[in-house]
């Protein structure tokens, strides 16, 4: 006999075998609405994206991306932070700077002693 | 990917059924499959679902025979120490109730010949050695082409021609020698 035709047959009979008891039919259901909830609950928002460019890669290589990458992203951005911190204290000790610099009272004047005291009297009033 | 997984579970269940003999387990094995591919493909075009999931159910069923063996090594290891359980073997008599769902115009003698060749040869393809339970369904019942099942199976197109061919002729014998015509 022709094996296709054979195996259509025998297919044909195991198609009434998926009708199955209703205690099985509504475990599957609810096995299929956990499988879906846990996809539901897996994405948030602002992850979809990353979610599905990272999960598109399998394997070794996606687990390897899944860890390193945002721990690297992490890393630089502390580092970015840390630097323009930096350079926005640079900025202002360089405007104090320029300030003090370019003010009508002469540089020395903040060195003299007395002078201090007397701005110190003058504060006090 | 809620209308896929509805279109495939029974037939999921079925093919865990045939393979691992339990419903329980086999049940365990549907939810594994299908929450593995909401997990881990879930964004992927419709078009690739069939044979990822195919796939997945294949190698969940695995999975849960590699498990059986690590647990039947403890449960031999310890069963001097306390009294064993007996294993029921699944009847095979218990898909009769599948026949529950049947057309109820149908006389009661034609649903029982249906229910019995039914029963007969679910029986005879749990009795396929597991590769050749796994293409012929793969090819003919997911109606898989041979590249995809070979894909599916991990391994190449002429073992799966020569898996289908030993199967089909195994089933042809098998109901020829129990007076089954089809």
């Amino acid at each position: 006999m022709n094996e296709q035709l054979f195996a259509n047959k025998i297919c044909q009979v195991l198609d009434r075998a998926t009708r199955v008891e209703p205690a099985i039919a509504e475990r599957l259901r609810a096995a299929r609405e956990r499988a879906l909830d846990a996809r539901r609950i897996e994405l948030a928002p602002g992850l979809a994206w990353a979610d599905n460019v990272l999960g598109s890669i399998g394997g070794q290589s996606g687990l390897w991306l899944r860890l390193v990458l945002p721990t690297l992203l992490l890393v630089a951005s502390v580092a970015g932070i840390y630097t323009w911190q930096q350079n926005q204290r640079l900025a202002e000790t360089e405007e104090i700077d320029a300030e003090l610099l370019t003010d009508d009272l002469p540089i020395d004047a903040y060195l003299d002693r007395g002078f201090e005291a007397w701005l110190k009297k003058r504060a006090a009033r | 990917m809620s209308a896929f997984l509805q279109s495939v579970e029974r037939r999921a269940f079925k093919q865990a059924v045939y393979a691992v003999r339990d419903d329980d387990a086999a049940l365990d094995i549907a939810q594994d499959a299908m929450l593995r591919l909401t997990e881990r493909y879930g964004d992927r075009p419709a078009a690739e679902l069939p044979l990822l999931f195919q796939r997945i159910l294949q190698n969940a069923i695995r999975d849960w025979f590699r498990r059986q063996k690590v647990r039947n090594l403890w449960v031999t290891l310890f069963s001097a120490l306390s009294p064993g359980k007996e294993d029921d073997d699944q009847d095979p008599l218990e898909t009769l109730h599948a026949a529950g769902e049947s057309n109820a115009e149908e006389s009661g003698a034609d649903q029982l010949e249906r229910t019995q060749i039914l029963e007969i040869i679910e029986q005879e393809i749990r009795q396929l050695p597991p590769r050749q339970r796994e293409a012929f369904l793969l090819r003919y019942w997911e109606e898989h082409d041979v590249a995809e099942t070979a894909r599916v199976m991990g391994c190449s197109e002429g073992s799966v021609k020569t898996h289908c061919s030993r199967a089909t002729h195994a089933l042809a014998i098998a109901l020829k020698a129990r007076g089954i015509t089809l």
